[in-house]
């Protein structure tokens, strides 16, 4: 697994944008989320396997644009047959490996590939809307969905609706560039990096 | 701008999509002989079609799925979309 975080030399802490007389609570707040297990579960097209017998850490696989959650794990739909998982247990690939069959599945450990970044504030729709093409105010909490942020692929995880929060993940190569896009769609709201 | 009714995420925004070609081309059947110029035609050959066209897209931006759509290439409305595994009556 990557040590280095994403977004090392670009996530700079502090305030940024139109914060001046603002209240600290209500401000946008912008961090990176590192250090996390991520991989991906593909079932194959050829396999009939029934996937409710399925539990990464007690969590079903959602179905298309839906997530399942709990405080350590996130499961993403990725596509069809295709999810993404999140997760601060750093030993739950080793721990879930067995029930997947590699007749059935293919299990990738992709932790080191992706740059996420979490938008947390009542203006996280507003800074979203600028760069994805979305019909952003439809997804609610436990939502998830692909899509494109000034012409980067994302993945859109919409973790809570009350505070109003969600993760963008996109390629690690691209982190800094959707550091970039993201934090300059904030700065006319002011935000806090944290 | 476009909107496509992916079969599998619902309503995007065309900038999600890759166009694919035309979904009616078959290849010719494998492990049988086949001539220069079917094989010609195969790789080279396409219509133009003006009018309702089915064509293959890709939402290389959402589920990387490729799927069918028939296309009015005049007014670019969009009539149907399908899987794969589907037929675009």
């Amino acid at each position: 697994m990557m040590n280095i975080s994403a977004l090392n030399f670009i996530h700079k802490i502090g305030k940024f944008g139109d914060h001046n007389g603002k209240n600290d609570e209500t401000l946008l707040k912008v961090s990176e989320l590192n250090k996390l297990l991520i991989f991906q579960i593909a079932k194959f097209k050829n396999s009939d396997f029934d996937i409710s017998k399925i539990k990464v850490d007690g969590l079903n696989l959602p179905s298309s644009l839906k997530s399942s959650s709990n405080s350590n794990t996130r499961v993403l739909w990725f596509g069809p047959d295709n999810w993404l998982v999140f997760s601060s247990d750093l030993n739950l690939i080793e721990k879930e490996k067995k029930q997947f069959n590699e007749l059935d599945f293919a299990i990738t450990d992709i932790s080191h590939s992706r740059a996420i970044i979490e938008l947390e504030g009542n203006l996280v729709n507003e800074v979203l809307k600028k760069g994805c093409p979305l019909d952003i105010n439809s997804f609610k909490e436990g939502d998830c969905a692909n899509s494109v942020y000034n012409g980067i692929t994302v993945t859109i995880d919409f973790v809570s609706d009350n505070p109003k929060k969600v993760r963008i993940s996109g390629l690690r190569s691209f982190g800094e560039s959707l550091h970039h896009s993201i934090t300059d769609s904030c700065l006319e709201f002011g935000y806090k990096s944290i | 701008m476009l909107n496509i009714n992916c079969p599998y995420c619902g309503d995007r925004s065309q900038k999600e999509f890759a166009y694919g070609g035309d979904a009616t081309v078959k290849r010719p059947e494998l492990n049988k002989e086949v001539s220069d110029e079917k094989w010609n035609e195969f790789i080279y050959l396409r219509k133009s079609p003006r009018g309702k066209h089915i064509e293959l897209w890709h939402h290389i931006a959402g589920c990387r799925q490729w799927f069918k759509v028939q296309r009015d290439t005049v007014t670019h409305e969009i009539f149907k979309t399908a899987k794969m595994n589907e037929e675009i009556k």
